[in-house]
């Protein structure tokens, strides 16, 4: 059983889709998820996560009444419905200036309302399991090619805008003077996002998309000395979760995005652990002299 | 750089604490402003800089009003607090100076820069691990990288010690001398070590004063 995962992973081809799909979202997620994690955004892939859904379940409503958007595909209302709520953050952020996350649990509230209200009246709620909890081992052929497209994007993105992506994050208030119009740059960034998070929402489901995201990168930041090996090390720490999560979910038959988390949270908590034994051993090694106290 | 204020006012609700401000300067002065803590010397810095939007006044950067002007790069800023700053997330002084310009800056630029400070040492350095001093300096280091036409510091020795303070006002004399516009905030009384050419001193009702000083001869500074 557990070693039937190797063999049918060559053999069947919704296991290397899955594979495939898990290893491009277990690079796109953290490097994504760096930026949020330095803008201080983490509750927004949340936020628009939830917004993605509404846009989900609008689409599948309007289905059931014969009327077709975007194709019959679901995800592209989403990502619409994506960048509504990254607006909506912005104008209630402006009403409350000092309590900027008030306004992101107003729009994920009404997000959650809205997508449970459509989902009841297109009466498939039986496929919002897999939108709440992702479906990887489901995936389809097209979804694996938008993937790709969207990672190809976000990277090439990347390499042409990094510089100004990583200094106007660490600081906006500087932006001004590297050139970089900051109105604009939230606006290309939540786009961005908007469009990471739906294609995330439909693998691993809304509930973990933020998961996905963050906890790599939280989990590198303990043990990162730099930028690019902060990055590097939750890229590695993603994709390693991809993999046995997979692994898991196949053996066990569980959801596999639960099980991708499930072994992102172990990871982050076996650093956490690791590296406070290690700072406590440092400490009763080199007792504090008072040389550095000059 | 030349910049020309006129009749600058800026209010928080109802609190004037900018009243009707003006000054005119070249290129090459320097401009010491001096005042008080809460006398609104970061809130006229903050409209120089285009952060307090301008609408009683105006302002002008060669002859351009600051609600079109566009080469914001030519400006240096070090701002008082670094509280816009996101520390935690590992990022080394040279990945922080090499983002943080928008030219193609060689190595040894970034080096030249921590060097004039006194922080070459600290190239390698994770910024979260910096003191409040070696921070200041990286962040004065960053706004010579780009060899600004108009240098803006906001007390920017505020929490470094004395041996790189001098490193610093002579740093800046000699970006000076070279033909950047300075513009320099501080609350310290004595300006006797600052080689400037112009003073705008703010009160705390919200008037000021600017003066125009003969800068051949240093003793002469009128309080
Ligand atoms: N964003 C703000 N909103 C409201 N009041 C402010 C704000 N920033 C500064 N102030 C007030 O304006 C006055 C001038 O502040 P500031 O320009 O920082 O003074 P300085 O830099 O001279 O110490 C202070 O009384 C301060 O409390
Ligand atoms: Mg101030």
């Amino acid at each position: 059983m557990v070693l039937s995962f190797f063999t049918d992973l060559f053999q069947q081809d919704f296991m290397l889709r899955a594979l495939l799909a898990g290893l491009i979202l277990g690079v796109l997620a953290p490097v994504i998820g760096s930026i949020v994690v330095i803008r201080r955004l983490s509750f927004i892939a949340d936020t628009l996560g939830h917004f993605s859904l509404v846009g989900i379940s609008v689409s599948l409503f309007l289905s059931t009444l014969g009327i077709s958007i975007f194709f019959e595909r679901p995800l592209y209302l989403g990502i619409l419905f994506s960048v509504v709520g990254g607006l909506l953050v912005e104008l209630f952020r402006r009403s409350y200036k000092n309590y900027k996350e008030i306004s992101m649990v107003i729009v994920i509230s009404i997000g959650a309302a809205l997508s449970a209200i459509f989902f009841s009246l297109s009466k498939k709620t039986g496929s919002l399991y897999n939108y709440l909890f992702g479906s990887i081992l489901t995936i389809t052929n097209y979804y694996v090619i938008l993937i790709l497209i969207t990672a190809v994007i976000v990277f090439a993105l990347f390499i042409i805008f990094g510089k100004q992506i990583v200094a106007v994050s660490f600081e906006e208030s500087n932006a001004k003077m590297l050139g970089v119009n900051v109105g604009l740059f939230q606006f290309l960034f939540m786009i961005m996002l908007s469009i990471v998070v739906s294609v995330l929402l439909e693998s691993v489901g809304v509930l973990l998309i933020s998961s996905m995201m963050i906890i790599p990168v939280a989990a590198a930041m303990k043990v990162g000395w730099s930028y690019k090996s902060t990055t590097i090390i939750a890229i590695v720490f993603s994709e390693l979760s991809v993999f046995f999560g997979l692994w898991m979910a196949y053996s066990f038959t569980i959801p596999s995005g639960a099980a991708i988390v499930s072994i992102n949270v172990i990871l982050l908590m076996a650093i956490s652990f690791i590296k406070k034994i290690r700072s406590r051993k440092l400490v009763k090694k080199e007792p504090i002299t008072n040389e550095s106290a000059e | 750089m030349q910049i020309d204020v006129h009749n600058l006012s800026f209010s928080y609700g109802h609190r004037t604490v900018i009243d009707s401000l003006s000054l005119s300067l070249s290129s090459g002065d320097y401009l010491v402003i001096r005042g008080k803590n809460g006398t609104g010397k970061s809130t006229f810095i903050k409209c120089l800089l285009g952060m307090n939007p301008v609408k009683n006044g105006m302002i002008f950067y060669d002859h351009q009003d600051i609600n079109y002007f566009k080469e914001w790069t030519c400006l240096g800023y070090v701002s008082q607090k670094f509280e816009d700053f996101n520390y935690e997330f590992p990022i080394t002084v040279n990945e922080f100076l090499s983002v943080s310009s928008l030219r193609k800056t060689s190595q040894s630029n970034r080096l030249k820069a921590l060097d004039q400070m006194g922080i070459l040492e600290l190239l390698n350095q994770n910024i979260n691990n910096l003191s409040g001093g070696e921070l200041q300096r990286t962040f004065i280091a960053r706004s010579m990288l780009n060899d600004p036409k108009l240098l803006i510091l906001d007390e920017p020795t505020a929490s470094i010690d004395k041996l790189s303070t001098e490193y610093f006002f002579k740093a800046v004399n000699q970006l000076n001398l070279q033909g950047v516009t300075i513009i320099l905030v501080t609350h310290n009384e004595s300006l006797g070590h600052l080689n400037y050419s112009h003073v705008l001193t703010m009160f705390s009702d919200g008037t000021n004063t600017f003066q125009t000083r003969d800068r051949c001869d240093l003793s002469e500074v009128d309080f």
